[in-house]
């Protein structure tokens, strides 16, 4: 079986970078193969998201044992011990089987050698051939050598070599001689026991639809060009501007749809809706003199908080919608503005002037995605994405291939982040245990509170650009005699590699236990995050970088006294910072291996399962008499079909498994401790209580069907939910073939105002029984009633097979909702017709209410639990996109209906990406703290708990037997709230101590 | 929803407080009373914690002056365990709403306390009320009928010119003199439960609210005016850094205000502590680069970062003031100051121990004004 404790993932995006940080974290050993010459995919040309419309990028990086891993800005780069990257890197074969693959890579050089390359830019500055920017989406301009993600660190610079014209002009420039003008392929063979693919997506090339004008008309862009216009790093420097004339546009008409939804693409890509109404919203905000419309067929706003976040666009910013077919689009040729033939509901074709036009480009799999998969030998479906098996969302055709994002079909980076979890959740049945954790041990702690500090310093001279433009044997006489100082040393290159020997050896020699570096950006990562700090015996918070050429020489190149002196100043201050730095050894807090999962539904089965795997035993405690939650009462869904042996064969599972303890009619009613170290109480059906040490806790308490009140629900028999007649399409007593007409009215109980949620499933429902009665009795009448069609991704083809068998999709709006009548035996539905704006009045057989789903009394649970719920009463996650199956309290996970409406598919994921995250927490034995974490003054406290209440992460609390303030370190982030709301100064974060700060502030205006 | 009694007043109205308060000892429905007491001297008056009905004899909780925040006393008893046994606490408005704002920093404990707050018509500072009480025997009873005509009295500190609370929120009982014909009784106003189990088992006469509503809001409002008055003012008096640096040109950093201030409740203040003891070279250093250092240093620090510290919670009693050696307006920059920062969070300090504390509370959308 599995033989290897090692995975591949293939890809670098958004979904390869949190399934490799969920297994590294987990102590798996992983290797992440990227094409490009950076991480990040498509997120990192993004810069905010809704709904907080900040950038949360970083909120995927590990909260436990965090100083395991880089925690700056995934942009920038991902350093983590249990992750090996490998750029410019694809697979192109593979032998094996599940447990035991052999994947052979390819390695094509960049042309720039990352060991001798300093990030000078001499090369870029020489070489004459000017490219478009592909960061840029071709806005910008940058050259055939340069560095393909500006945010990277440190900078990796590579030849385009499509582009060069192998003049040679940087190889002479180069002043490390680090530049080959020919690529070098190199090969490499691995052995991993799973691989996961998370390929991302390529997004529509709207050249390919010449109706748009894109490339034709300078003022039409895609909503991916939109997003980079509007970062502070991109062309424009972030100002919203046209390209025919550099204005500001005054209008601005968002397309949507564009490559998806059509004959070709029979799918929705989900995405963009959301994307638009982020962009626009962004735009209103900033730019409120713009006016904004956004020209959609169906609003996609399935997602939780979307609807939310729509109305506030809407109603508060002020984004126009106006709903039509795609608008056909023409040019001004004068003014360049785009003129768009619009036809709306009721109205005839309306011609409308813009100054810019957005077309909201769909998702495409990569152009090479289909040959990976052939390598692979993982099916694909018909439009190219991977094909995943029924009910699950991250299988492929493979055993022991997982995909995960949009490699498996379109999604957004939230369900892109839920399934990545759920693959590396998944992908650990191939693995082999992995060694015990943490597992890079820091150096040796030198007793340094003792020992009085003493500084070594290192000037660079970067070859001639720091050294040409600052005396360094000036600034190294000054810092000579500065306290603490036993050694100044300048070296030609810090980057190099003898460097580095010769800074280990200098720091040894000299009894140094304090390092500073003036040097460049590059310092960071060689001497912080490259292990140098293992090597030279030094923990990384006492080594301090000085940016010496990009922070003084590029700034103050022409200002030799202004250079000095900030030199002086700068190195003052981080030799004094360094000076002060002193820590005592990480603590270790022991974890309790054991789980809880609340709820018996398909998500709690789902996770307990998962967890259970792990030969970790599981308390698994529902309140009703039996396991199955909703999923007993639904029989088949749109994508995977009957639902029967799913729910048989996972209460077969769950019945069978040694590890599971099954708590059925019970309660949790009270919880105390932390992750790893829960005491849960547990009230049975008899009133007696049961309390459990767990590790973990996984809340999967599920939701509730609305119970409509509206359309004569209740009071005719002839008015029910889907629900009710999926079950008596499925026991037989409800026959299509002996009615002649159905209504189905949508968003019952759903986007209105007391819930102004869209409860996702209640759509692809409808669709499901339409179909199912079409099946039955083709010539039987279904309406379906919406106010918009929520059939996102692949589920659109059923909706558009729907429409071909004849079922009348009719749109209502929130205003004019339709109105159910009883007259005798007749059941009589009215409303407006949109299009024609006439009554439509029918006469159906039946009634059917798409009823949403409503969280269940969520907010009790989590005053027990001490998470969050949120303004719709389900459980508030720690953060939307990156950690929707967190709370901030760490050790507790949520997943399925509990958290937001979703299908039973995106149900198992969540469940195994929480699964997958309590995994990562049980099996460690012992959770290390990060270094710098705060610290209570017990002299100085007064117990007043403002610490504990503002605490966002549990790591503070009152100690039962002393009564103290303590801080869990291990759960601490070192975010310094409780440092802020602590008046008497008895919060403290180490490396920020008062004294340390002051001195710091001195140093720098010495 | 409130329920009233009269407290008769055959004694005069101090007789009557004290007989009622005499009387909830005797009636066992409190173990202890903390309440000013009148000096044997005549002089002062000061919070005593009283078990024996006949000490009640002396007490004087209408005295106008407040030489101590009562809130810090009431802290100091139940800081390290709530009270065993029940506690009567007669206090005014700015106390207990201190004493709210402590119970939510966790330096008190409502436990087995029995809040009686008195409707307050202001305080004189220590010295005035001496010189009040030398002039005449019955300085108590003159204070309060100068009051109740509504006349202004110049002697008022000025915190209580300004305080739109004259009476208690929250109170188990109130004893109520606003709106009242003290000839008749004194009103005596349960708010609790707690409160109104009192009036009836002290069996006193069920009364009707009468004026006292119209009464506290006219006084409310004149207050509400007079601050707007003595706020604008003080804004033009401490605007700027120049002016701010001149009004506590004379502040010693002797830390008095500090320790008067009910809500000041660090166990070491911050800059009594070694971080702010400094070498020579230190001070010389700093002089040399800015050319002058004006000693003692550190006095602006200390009051920004003492504002910084306790404003939002600033109930406005006014000790700071009270307490400085140097007459360093003190209060006139936490109420003006306060009064801004509390109606952006529209918190008002001791106003209901269901509101948070500000700064342990985050909304999104709050503050949108401030950055981008």
């Amino acid at each position: 079986m599995a033989k290897s404790e090692a995975v591949l993932v293939i890809g670098a995006g958004v979904a390869g970078i949190k399934a490799s940080l969920d297994l590294a974290e987990a102590g798996y050993t992983v290797y992440l193969c990227e094409r490009k010459p950076s991480i990040g995919g498509a997120v990192v040309q993004m810069d905010r998201w809704f709904p907080d419309n900040h950038c949360s990028l970083c909120q995927m990086l590990p909260t436990l044992n965090r100083d395991l891993s880089s925690q700056f800005c995934l942009r920038r780069g991902l350093v983590h011990p249990g992750v090996e990257l490998l750029f410019n890197t694809e697979v192109t074969g593979l032998q094996g089987e599940a447990g035991d693959f052999r994947a052979e890579l390819s390695t094509r050089s960049t042309g720039v050698d990352a060991s001798l390359c300093i990030g000078c830019g001499l090369c870029t500055e020489a070489c004459p051939v000017e490219v478009e920017s592909q960061f840029d989406e071709g806005l910008g301009r940058k050259k055939a050598i340069d560095v393909p993600n500006p945010y990277a660190s440190p900078r990796r610079y590579a030849i385009d070599w499509e582009k060069c014209t192998r003049c040679g002009e940087c190889v002479g420039k180069c002043p490390t001689q680090a530049i080959q003008l020919e690529p070098k392929e190199s090969t490499m063979q691995l052995q991993v026991g799973a691989i996961i693919l998370s390929t991302g997506f390529e997004e529509f090339d709207p050249r390919m639809a010449t109706q748009y004008g894109y490339r034709r008309y300078p003022n039409v862009i895609t909503s991916i060009e939109l997003e980079r216009i509007l970062s502070p790093g991109g062309p424009s420097g972030g100002e919203l501007v046209r390209s025919s004339d550099g204005k500001t546009p005054a209008s601005i008409a968002f397309l949507q749809c564009i490559g998806s939804r059509d004959r070709g693409r029979d799918y929705c890509s989900s995405a963009c809706c959301m994307f638009a109404v982020k962009e626009a919203a962004l735009i209103r905000k900033t730019w409120p003199d713009t006016d904004v419309h956004i020209f959609f067929m169906d609003l996609r706003t399935f997602g939780k908080g979307y609807y939310r976040y729509y109305e506030h666009a809407r109603d508060e910013l002020g984004v126009h919608f106006t709903r039509c077919r795609v608008p056909v689009v023409k040019e001004d040729p004068q003014t360049h503005n785009i003129m768009l033939t619009v036809a709306a509901d009721g109205g005839l074709p309306v011609r409308r002037q813009f100054e810019m036009a957005v077309l909201s480009v769909g998702q495409t799999p990569a152009p090479e995605f289909g040959e990976l998969c052939q390598v692979l030998g993982v099916e694909t479906n018909r439009w190219g994405f991977c094909q995943t098996r029924p009910f699950s969302l991250t299988e492929t055709s493979q055993d022991g291939i997982y995909v995960c994002g949009s490699a498996a079909g379109p999604k957004d980076i939230t369900d892109t982040v839920v399934e990545a979890g759920a693959a590396a959740g998944e992908a650990t049945r191939w693995l082999s245990s992995p060694p015990a954790r943490p597992a890079a041990e820091k150096p040796a702690e030198t007793p340094s509170e003792e020992e009085a500090p003493q500084v070594v310093v290192f000037l660079c001279g970067c070859g001639d650009e720091i050294a040409s433009a600052l005396d360094l044997e000036s600034v190294a006489g000054y810092i000579g005699q500065l306290p603490g100082m036993v050694h100044v040393e300048q070296v030609p290159y810090l980057c190099s590699d003898e460097a580095l020997e010769a800074v280990a050896k200098g720091a040894k020699e000299h009894k140094g236990n304090r390092l500073v570096l003036g040097g460049c950006g590059l310092c960071v990562n060689k001497y912080i995050n490259d292990k140098f700090a293992t090597e030279a015996g030094l923990m990384p918070e006492k080594i301090r970088v000085v940016n010496l050429r990009e922070d003084v020489v590029w700034v103050h190149r022409d200002q030799p006294d202004a250079a000095l002196a900030k030199t002086r100043s700068l190195l003052n201050m981080a030799i004094e910072d360094a000076r002060q730095q002193d820590y005592p050894p990480v603590s270790l807090t022991a974890v309790t291996p054991g789980a809880l999962v609340i709820g018996g539904g398909i998500a709690g089965m789902t996770a307990a399962l998962s967890i259970a795997r792990h030969d970790i035993e599981v308390h698994l405690v529902e309140k009703s008499p039996e396991l199955g939650g909703n999923l007993k009462d639904l029989y088949s869904t749109l994508e995977s079909g009957d639902t029967r042996p799913l729910l048989k064969d996972t209460l077969e599972q769950v019945s069978s498994n040694s590890n599971i303890h099954l708590h059925l009619e019970s309660e949790v009613v009270a919880t105390s401790g932390y992750a790893g170290d829960f005491r849960v109480s547990i009230k049975k059906k008899d009133d007696t209580t049961d309390v459990l040490e767990v590790g973990a806790v996984i809340v999967a308490t599920g939701g509730d069907e609305y119970r409509p009140e509206e359309y004569l629900y209740g009071q005719s028999q002839k008015v029910l939910t889907q629900r009710e007649l999926e079950k008596r399409l499925a026991s037989g007593e409800i026959d299509p073939s002996g009615l002649s007409s159905v209504v189905m009215i949508q968003c019952v109980g759903s986007r209105e105002k007391d819930r102004p949620y869209c409860s996702r499933v209640c759509c692809s429902e409808a669709i499901k029984n339409a179909l199912k009665l079409k099946e039955v009795n083709p010539g039987i009448e279904v309406a379906v009633l919406h106010r918009d069609v929520m059939s996102y991704g692949f589920k659109e083809q059923y909706y558009t097979l729907a429409r071909e068998k004849g079922v009348q999709f009719i749109r209502y709006g929130l205003d004019s909702k339709p109105e159910v009548k009883e007259e005798g035996e007749r059941l009589i539905t009215e409303l407006i017709e949109p299009v024609l704006g006439g009554k439509l009045v029918l006469e159906p057989d039946l009634v059917v209410l798409s009823t949403g789903i409503i969280p269940n009394d969520n907010p009790a649970l989590a005053g027990i639990l001490e998470v969050e719920t949120d303004e719709d009463g389900f459980f508030r996650e720690a953060e939307e996109k990156f950690r929707s199956t967190d709370f901030l309290r760490e050790g507790i996970y949520v997943c399925g209906l509990a958290q937001s409406p979703r299908g039973i598919e995106e149900t198992i994921a969540q469940a195994q990406a929480a699964a997958g995250r309590a995994v990562s927490l049980l099996t460690s034995k012992h959770l290390k703290a990060g270094r710098m974490v705060s610290e209570v003054v017990q002299r100085l406290c007064r117990k007043c708990e403002m610490c504990i209440t503002v605490c966002p992460y549990d790591a503070r609390a009152r100690d039962e037997e002393t009564n103290e303030i303590v801080v869990r370190e291990a759960l601490c982030q070192g975010c310094g709230a409780c440092v802020v709301a602590c008046p008497s100064g008895a919060a403290k974060m180490r490396g920020f101590r008062d004294k340390q700060v002051f001195s710091l502030i001195d140093a720098v205006f010495q | 929803m409130e329920r009233y009694a009269t407290l008769p007043v055959e004694n005069g109205v101090l007789g009557a407080i004290r007989q009622f308060l005499a009387g909830l000892l005797e009636k066992k429905l409190v173990d202890a009373l903390l309440v000013p007491l009148e000096l044997p001297t005549g002089e002062n008056v000061v919070p005593t914690i009283v078990s024996r009905p006949e000490q009640v004899q002396r007490a004087n909780p209408l005295a106008p002056v407040l030489p101590v925040n009562a809130a810090r006393l009431v802290s100091r008893v139940t800081l390290v365990s709530s009270s065993p046994e029940r506690l009567g606490v007669v206090l005014r408005s700015c106390e207990l709403r201190a004493l709210v704002e402590l119970v939510k920093l966790k330096q008190a404990s409502l436990d087995k306390l029995l809040l009686i707050g008195i409707d307050c018509f202001g305080t004189y500072s220590v010295n005035d009320y001496e010189k009040s009480v030398k002039e005449s025997a019955s300085s108590t009873e003159d204070f309060l009928n100068r009051a109740r005509e509504g006349k202004e009295d110049p002697l008022l500190r000025k915190a209580c010119q300004i305080c739109e609370y004259p009476v208690p929120m929250g109170a188990d009982l109130t004893i109520g003199l606003l709106g009242v014909d003290l000839a008749k009784g004194i009103l005596l106003v349960a708010g609790t439960p707690e409160g109104e189990k009192v009036i009836e088992e002290m069996g006193l006469e069920e009364a009707k609210a009468g004026e006292r509503q119209p009464a506290v809001e006219k006084l409310t409002a004149e207050r509400a005016r007079k601050r707007e008055e003595v706020l604008k003012q003080v804004q033009e008096e401490v605007k700027g850094l120049d002016k701010m640096m001149a009004t506590l040109a004379t502040c010693i950093n002797c830390h008095n205000c500090k320790t008067a201030c009910p809500l000041c409740y660090c166990k070491e203040c911050f800059f009594d502590s070694p971080v702010f003891e400094f070498e020579a070279e230190k001070y010389l250093g700093w002089a040399k680069r800015k050319g002058a250092l004006r000693m003692p240093n550190d006095t602006l620090l200390f009051h920004l970062t003492r504002l910084n510290h306790m404003v939002v919670a600033c109930v406005g009693c006014g000790l700071c003031t009270e307490a400085c050696p140097n007459d360093v307006p003190v209060f006139d920059i936490f109420r003006l100051v306060g009064y801004e920062v509390q109606k952006v969070f529209d918190y008002v300090p001791g106003r209901s121990l269901d509101e948070e504390l500000p700064l342990t509370t985050f909304r999104e959308e709050e503050l949108p004004n401030i950055g981008v």
